[in-house]
């Protein structure tokens, strides 16, 4: 960080503003809500509604990221892994996303193949880049999302699949790119693989790092995006 | 199914609307008994009150107030929650919060704003099942029985080994309570093999350190550092390793780098400004013990040691160009702030007063620093506790440069009756007095008392027991000899404890009654004290 005091240092005051904006939108949301339970059913249900549940929550990713990327920048983003179950962190990462997914007509299902019911990963960071994806899934999706857990080699393999038309070619055949930030000219999909990739590295054992891969088919044939925790 | 109709609900948020949202949330769940608070001080005064099964508690509620870390704190400390309450810390942001946090006292969960009445139900719901799974453990825990607790984990473990590692934690902590140290090293060198967590590099440099294995202690930090760079708690541990390597410099900047993470800790600044003073960082420590003194004023951690300390390093930053005026109002406004809150406790009036007649003969005062000179020494003749040593060669360091000697050594003259086994002491005593009735007042009754520890350790508890005692009648007030003469009784006597026993076990405790809470031997004073008054 920049400790000459020269001036604005200008990433940091876009993280204290970011950190400013999440909590404006928290409390719009969180009143939205409210106002929104209190409407007639004909209102409730209508389709801005929907439009404006799915973009709090993709307005919100995006700050998340942001900070992310910030703090990553920076060297301040705490890792601290824990031992989760893994029926409620799905169930929790759908939970968030529930009125978006049913204002959108999404049917969202679940499922985890593993041995163990627990998983070791830092909670809260896994769920910013899952909750990116599903946003992302939303927006492209047909009718059907499926959240599942697998197991390869010790690993968890955590994936999000859609119906939708699934990532562009181009972009699957040059996810490495993506994922060391080399280029950025999708926009907010590729620096949400970037983010991803970030986050994913984090989690390591043995010396094997956590990793992430798109590629589209999967159950419900669309886009289909892998995290990979050691 | 979680039946909110029969539990009760907490919510603390500074912020009104966050409170109406949440309860109305609740209240379409079905809860029915759902209280607000607005501060974390409410909220303690209403967990006091009453048994919550949620508590929904807002990280940050306001610069200079109790945050939610602080509320969680004084919760679990001050038992106000069951084990079996539902903790859940709101966040707007919770990597901030969790860098902010402190390793010992976790959250059951984060849940992070925005969120709405579906992710609020599952999260409520889930974290309710698992307090159901872990019930028998939680239950031995709020009875503080720690070998219940192990047993409670071994039955869960099993009946369902999947959920071995949630009990990771509970084994730890019980094993460290019953000072089951090799099993207790063993179980976390077994996770840090496995599956490194912060908590457990933090438990085992602490064991390994409190074992006397220091350089493995400063190793395990080592590793926790380059694994969890961005943790407050592990640059804590690795700065008292260093400490006890005479490595203060290395120790402080390691504390400042957890400050630079995390400035809101009170024990935190403070130990910064303590190292800092010895490193001769006077600016360092005055930035260091202010924050103390600020953040002390919404903590349970607030200390009148931080006050004499900002008021030290104040003038130690300005020695030799007397004080500004707005320096003299800081240094006035933190010591009277010690005057008024230690009303009863004459050590501390005392050393407040000391210290403002010091700061008076930097400022060019010396005719008001005498005066209260005077009111100190009046003071100190009635007093019965005991000064910690910092704080005895203080005030005789202050009392010798206000021209009151006579003063001055019957002060070391008490500290050595105290401390005077420790050589440390007595190199620092030597540094202010040569006075021979002071440095070799307990030259025998030293030598004695370690000849006692020799005869104990080797087994002959009669004879260890006559020479503690004649140490003893030539030093009644030093702790270490009064410690051992009770000790050594109380083994001898064993089950049968007759009234004589018991009787020179009180009036051993007695000579040394006036011990510091801050001395490290309290501890071991006050189990014997139980045992001998029963309190």
């Amino acid at each position: 960080m920049n400790h000459d005091n020269q001036g604005l240092d200008f990433s940091t005051v876009i993280a204290s503003t970011v950190h400013d904006m999440k909590n404006s939108l928290a409390a719009l949301t969180q009143a939205h809500g409210q106002w929104v339970s209190r409407m007639p059913p004909e209102l409730r249900s209508a389709s801005e509604q929907g439009v404006i549940e799915h973009e709090f929550s993709h307005l919100n990713s995006m700050l998340v990221q942001l900070l992310g990327l910030y703090k990553l920048g920076v060297n301040q983003l705490p890792v601290c892994p824990d031992y989760h179950e893994l029926d409620d962190f799905i169930e929790a990462q759908l939970a968030q996303h529930q009125e978006v997914l049913v204002q959108r007509d999404i049917l969202a299902t679940w499922r985890i193949d593993t041995d163990a019911p627990l998983g070791f990963f830092d909670r809260e960071l896994v769920a910013s880049v899952v909750a990116n994806v599903i946003d992302n899934a939303i927006r492209h999706a047909g009718h059907a999302l499926l959240l599942s857990i697998e197991e390869e080699d010790e690993q968890l393999i955590i994936c999000i699949n859609d119906d939708g038309p699934g990532y562009p070619k181009v972009m699957i055949e040059r996810q490495e790119e993506f994922v060391q930030g080399i280029d950025q000219s999708t926009g907010s999909t590729g620096l949400g693989l970037y983010f991803a990739a970030r986050i994913a590295a984090l989690h390591e054992r043995d010396g094997i790092r956590g990793r992430i891969e798109i590629s589209n088919g999967g159950t419900l044939g669309g886009g289909l995006f892998k995290l990979y925790l050691p | 199914m979680l039946q909110y109709g029969q539990k009760s609900f907490l919510i603390v948020d500074d912020y009104s609307d966050f409170r109406t949202s949440t309860r109305s949330m609740l209240r379409e769940l079905g809860a029915r008994e759902v209280d607000t608070a607005d501060s974390g001080e409410q909220a303690l005064r209403m967990c006091a009150q009453k048994r919550y099964d949620f508590v929904l508690q807002d990280y940050h509620l306001g610069d200079g107030k109790k945050n939610g870390q602080q509320v969680l704190e004084d919760l679990i400390i001050d038992k106000l929650i069951s084990h079996e309450c539902v903790f859940v810390m709101v966040t707007a942001e919770s990597s901030q919060a969790i860098v902010l946090s402190a390793l010992e006292h976790e959250p059951d969960a984060y849940l992070t704003k925005p969120f709405n009445r579906v992710g609020l139900a599952q999260r409520l719901e889930k974290l309710t099942q698992r307090k159901t799974l872990l019930k028998p453990i939680l239950q031995a825990l709020d009875r503080s029985r720690p070998a219940e607790v192990l047993a409670a984990c071994a039955e869960l473990c099993r009946k369902d080994p999947r959920f071995a590692p949630l009990c990771l934690r509970y084994r730890a902590d019980a094993l460290r309570d019953l000072n089951r140290f090799d099993e207790l090293e063993k179980l976390l060198t077994a996770i840090l093999s496995s599956r490194p967590q912060p908590w457990a590099y933090a438990a085992l440099g602490s064991l390994l350190h409190k074992r006397g294995k220091v350089s493995q202690a400063q190793g395990v930090y080592d590793q926790a550092l380059k694994a969890f760079p961005i943790m407050p708690g592990l640059y804590d541990g690795m700065a008292q390793v260093l400490v006890a390597q005479g490595e203060s410099k290395r120790a402080q900047n390691m504390l400042e780098e957890a400050v630079r993470l995390s400035p809101l800790a009170v024990r935190r600044q403070s130990m910064l400004g303590k190292l800092a003073m010895e490193n001769g960082d006077f600016e360092g420590a005055t930035k260091a013990f202010r924050q103390a003194v600020n953040q002390g004023k919404s903590s349970r951690y607030k200390d009148p040691e931080c006050n004499l300390n900002l008021a030290q390093a104040l003038m130690s930053k300005n020695q030799g160009h007397g004080l500004d005026a707005r320096t003299r109002v800081e240094i006035n406004t933190v010591l009277s702030e010690v005057a008024k809150d230690n009303a009863d406790d004459q050590g501390l009036q005392v050393r407040a007063r000391m210290m403002k007649a010091a700061s008076l003969q930097q400022v060019g005062d010396p005719e008001t620093a005498g005066k209260l000179t005077e009111q100190a020494v009046q003071r100190l003749e009635k007093m019965e506790q005991f000064f910690s040593v910092d704080a005895a060669l203080t005030v005789a360091r202050q009392l010798q440069a206000l021209g009151q000697d006579g003063a001055a050594v019957s002060i070391l003259k008490g500290c050595v009756e105290t401390y005077g086994d420790d050589p440390k002491v007595m190199e620092s005593v030597s540094k202010l007095t040569d006075d021979p009735a002071v440095l070799n007042a307990v030259t025998q009754a030293v030598e004695l008392n370690r000849q006692g520890v020799r005869s104990y350790q080797g087994g002959d508890l009669k004879e260890a027991l006559d020479i503690f005692r004649r140490a003893l009648a030539m030093q009644p007030k030093n702790i270490s000899i009064s410690l051992n003469t009770t000790q050594a009784l109380l083994r001898i006597a064993g089950d049968k404890l007759s009234e004589e026993v018991m009787q020179e076990c009180r009036k051993s405790l007695n000579g040394v009654a006036g011990i510091p809470a801050s001395d490290n031997r309290y501890d071991r004073y006050r189990k014997l004290h139980i045992r001998v008054f029963g309190a």
